[in-house]
């Protein structure tokens, strides 16, 4: 049985820009059906956010340089999340992908599942002409600038683990607005650059082609059949 | 990753199927992860420890293991009350990589029931399991 439960491909739902809040109402039913077994198959949602900053679980209010208020006129909202991670924003132009995955009966230990998701994101910025690296002090995906020596963040990832069931996933900056990133210490680290494929290349580069190569590198590196 | 057979698993514990161990001393029962999760999981830089005197049933979730960037809960495989948690970890959450089984200790629960624990499994088993 539990073989039959490996081979079965995950389900890709594309959800277009959608509220953060509703995305994670999906994410947490979604997780729910599977412990109880109504759905068998793990699921993959693609999207983008409207505007929205988000805390990790232990927080990061304090990584905040702007006031609430100033956000509030801004309308956009900070949503206390149970994700590892700190603070962090989403916007229209930043792609999302959370794979909904039974990683236990899959086998993938969590910090291969980070790693593989950072791979995910490396190759697919390769694609793109844009050299994402990792630093060992700091996850996720970091543009290498070879001029200035100064490497700037590209992607973010942060999870959560629940019976062996892991969501939320991985964000990559392919053309959003960066300038709601200056109203953070993205991450919780003051005097981080943030920048995006299009930054990087000067080029406009479509979602949509960002999204195909993401799911393929995705496939290739965990070996999920999609 | 550490190969299964490279695996530190003490046999005078049990485990359970989402990789706690149980060492039972009367109706005490210590509780933390196993070698097989902390190595999964990668370096703990955050544990989550529920409050003394909090009451579980068995199957609870009563805290979670941050690692870098995921946060995973924790189930206790008994019912009872929290009698001490491991205070240690607040400081030095990286103890529960380095000593799972004695300084990384996460939880003593006063077991409302100790015949529960008999669902757990043996080393023998619970290597069986993994190897699936």
């Amino acid at each position: 049985m539990t073989h039959e439960f490996i081979c079965k491909p995950p389900q890709i739902i594309d959800l277009g820009l959608i509220d953060y809040t509703k995305a994670f109402e999906m994410q947490k039913e979604l997780v729910a059906k599977m412990i109880n077994g109504d759905i068998e198959h793990d699921v993959i949602l693609i999207l983008e956010h409207q505007p929205v900053f988000t805390l990790g679980k232990r927080g990061g209010r304090e990584n905040l340089v702007v006031s609430e208020e100033f956000l509030r006129s801004k309308n956009i909202e900070i949503i206390q999340t149970e994700r590892g991670g700190n603070i962090t924003y989403h916007g229209p132009g930043q792609l999302i992908f959370y794979p909904i995955v039974n990683i236990e009966k899959r086998k993938l230990g969590v910090s291969d599942f980070v790693c593989a998701l950072e791979e995910t994101m490396i190759r697919t910025s390769k694609d793109f002409s844009v050299n994402g690296v990792r630093d060992a002090k700091n996850h996720g995906i970091w543009a290498k600038n070879s001029q200035t020596g100064v490497n700037a963040k590209l992607g973010s990832i942060g999870l959560s683990v629940k019976r062996g069931i892991s969501f939320h996933g991985l964000a990559l900056n392919v053309n959003l607005d960066l300038t709601p990133f200056s109203w953070i210490n993205p991450c919780g680290m003051a005097g981080i650059l943030m920048t995006s494929l299009e930054n990087e290349t000067k080029h406009n580069i479509a979602i949509k082609s960002v999204k195909e190569k993401l799911l393929h590198h995705f496939k290739e590196i965990t070996g999920i059949e999609i | 990753m550490k190969e299964i057979t490279e695996l530190n698993l003490p046999e005078n514990l049990k485990y359970s199927d989402s990789h706690e161990w149980a060492g039972v001393e009367g109706d005490v029962v210590t509780i933390g992860i196993d070698d097989y999760a902390q190595d999964q999981l990668g370096e703990v830089v955050f544990v989550e420890v529920p409050e003394v005197g909090a009451n579980y049933s068995k199957g609870d979730q009563f805290g979670t293991v941050e690692s870098v960037k995921a946060v995973s809960e924790i189930y206790t495989p008994v019912s009872g009350e929290i009698v001490a948690v491991n205070e240690a970890l607040a400081d030095s959450p990286e103890l529960v990589n380095n000593s799972p089984y004695e300084n990384g200790w996460i939880i003593k629960i006063k077991a409302d029931n100790i015949s529960e624990l008999d669902t757990l499994k043996d080393k023998a088993s619970y290597l069986e399991m993994l190897k699936g």
